[in-house]
């Protein structure tokens, strides 16, 4: 028997007995990263296969979120912040090594975007909108002019935003549960679904509801898959790769990742929308209510678990 | 660094003079004592370690922080600079070890080897220095004549988790 214990006594705030330094504030902005980035791909996507007709709350109206839900995030992030008014220094380097680097600097490419993509869309809402001012239009016609180099960087962009949502986990090596490379495209993925949840949530067009129930509903398969991969990475790898895999394969994460994540918030709505695609009437916004909630307790409890999980002691 | 396992007796002093040294604030340590206790009575075998921050050759702190506050300093000693910390946390999760914490003032704090303070004069870490046992040997790795070096040449010794990868440059001689 082997039993390791400190005897000088430490007790570091957020330290000790186990890493708790990210309360619920970066999994939340996790979580509004992949899904701004999961909506303003599909708006860019379809803005630049020339559907902005067909597929107008995916390209016009659901991209109004993302300058909201991009700014609750970046305050969670700020609030995450325990040297507040040194904030700034994010934004004197960029430092390709990290990814909280260059997430930020992509957050800072992404979101004032996400802001010029409302505006030009702001009749959606407004449609008796005034810009008041000459430059205010001129700007406007600039960037509508450009809307197709636009839709293409943002298009790029938030594929990278959706992956640095898992990257900023999985480049930790000292937890174990986080350090798989499959969390990039696994957050990206979930990012992607619940952007198109959201559209369908928002969407009063059936068709347009169809194809994203479609479109989630592939995405969803994809998830499962890699989720799958994940697990059995874990369960070939090394001693604390395979005790990480076990917080959710029998350990306290069991329950909630399971019932909440895996069941309630991929496989339910999988089905539902299967369903809805073959023609049965069900209340529509059951299936994406779902995969948001599926997807925002995911980032808890991967942010939870990892921190939970370590290589020695 | 090298902390002799077979000298150190657990007694704590170099977490009390690291403390009062660097007026680590009350609460925090930047070193401790990790007491391993193996085998089944009377068959008993005790290691204690004074462990603090690994310093890595390949930190794993340095390469997470995204404003270049971590950082390695003169001879490889890993530091923060305070003033370009923002706090984010990612060397904490990032340090296998568990060495850094969140100073109450905002910045991440954690062993520097006493190197402005106390090295750079020419003198040992406070932990070094007050150990009653001498058990603690620290200086230039790169130095043959270093006491550490010296030390290493003679005895056994391991690092902690080195297949973490970090090449972390505390060692125990056992």
């Amino acid at each position: 028997m082997k039993e390791e214990l400190i005897i000088s006594g430490r007790m570091n705030q957020f330290i000790d007995p186990t890493l708790h330094i990210w309360h619920w504030h970066i999994p939340l902005y996790l979580f509004l990263g992949g899904l701004s980035a999961g909506i303003l791909f599909f708006a860019a996507y379809f803005t630049i296969t020339g559907k902005e007709d067909k597929y107008p709350t995916a390209v016009k109206l659901a991209p109004f979120l993302t300058p909201v839900l991009l700014s609750v995030g970046l305050l969670a992030l700020l609030l995450d912040l325990k040297h507040k008014t040194y904030f700034w220094r994010l934004y004197t380097t960029i430092r390709i090594e990290s990814p909280m680097s260059w997430g930020a600097w992509t957050l800072m490419v992404v979101t004032p975007l996400s802001f010029v993509w409302s505006a030009l869309n702001i009749k959606t809402l407004f449609p008796n909108w005034d810009w008041k001012y000459k430059f205010l239009y001129d700007l406007e016609a600039f960037f509508r002019k450009n809307i197709k180099p636009i839709a293409w960087i943002l298009l790029i962009f938030s594929l990278i935003l959706g992956v640095y949502t898992g990257i900023l986990f999985s480049a930790f090596n000292a937890r174990p549960l986080w350090n798989t490379s499959i969390l990039g495209p696994l957050f990206l993925t979930s990012g992607l679904s619940t952007g198109a949840a959201a559209i369908v949530l928002l969407s009063r067009n059936h068709a347009e509801r169809l194809t994203f129930a479609r479109i989630d509903l592939m995405l969803i398969g994809i998830e499962v898959f890699l989720i799958i991969h994940m697990f059995m990475g874990f369960l070939a790898s090394t001693q604390v790769h395979i005790e990480a895999a076990e917080l959710f394969l029998g350990g306290p994460y069991t329950t909630p990742f399971w019932l909440f994540v895996f069941t309630l918030g991929l496989a339910v709505p999988a089905v539902l929308e299967m369903l809805e695609l073959k023609k049965f009437h069900l209340p529509y916004w059951i299936a994406p209510a779902l995969v948001i909630a599926g997807g925002l307790i995911f980032r808890f409890l991967m942010a939870n678990a990892g921190q939970a999980s370590r290589w020695l002691y | 660094m090298a902390v002799d396992t077979k000298k150190c007796v657990g007694c704590s002093d170099c977490v009390v003079a690291c403390q009062t040294e660097n007026k680590v604030p009350i609460g925090y340590c930047r070193d401790w004592v990790v007491e391993v206790m193996d085998g089944t009575y009377p068959q008993l075998e005790i290691e204690i370690r004074s462990e603090r921050c690994n310093h890595c050759e390949n930190s794993p702190c340095v390469r997470c922080c995204p404003t270049g506050a971590s950082h390695y300093a003169d001879g490889g000693v890993v530091l923060v600079t305070p003033d370009e910390c923002i706090g984010c946390g990612a060397c904490i999760a990032s340090c296998p070890y568990d060495a850094r914490y969140p100073h109450p003032d905002g910045y991440v704090d954690k062993c520097t080897f006493c190197l402005d303070n106390r090295v750079k004069k020419g003198l040992d870490p406070a932990c070094v220095s007050v150990c009653p046992t001498k058990c603690m040997y620290f200086g230039d790795l790169d130095d043959p004549n270093s006491p550490v070096s010296k030390v290493l040449k003679k005895r056994k010794f391991k690092t902690l988790i080195p297949e973490a990868g970090t090449q972390p440059q505390l060692y125990f001689l056992i």
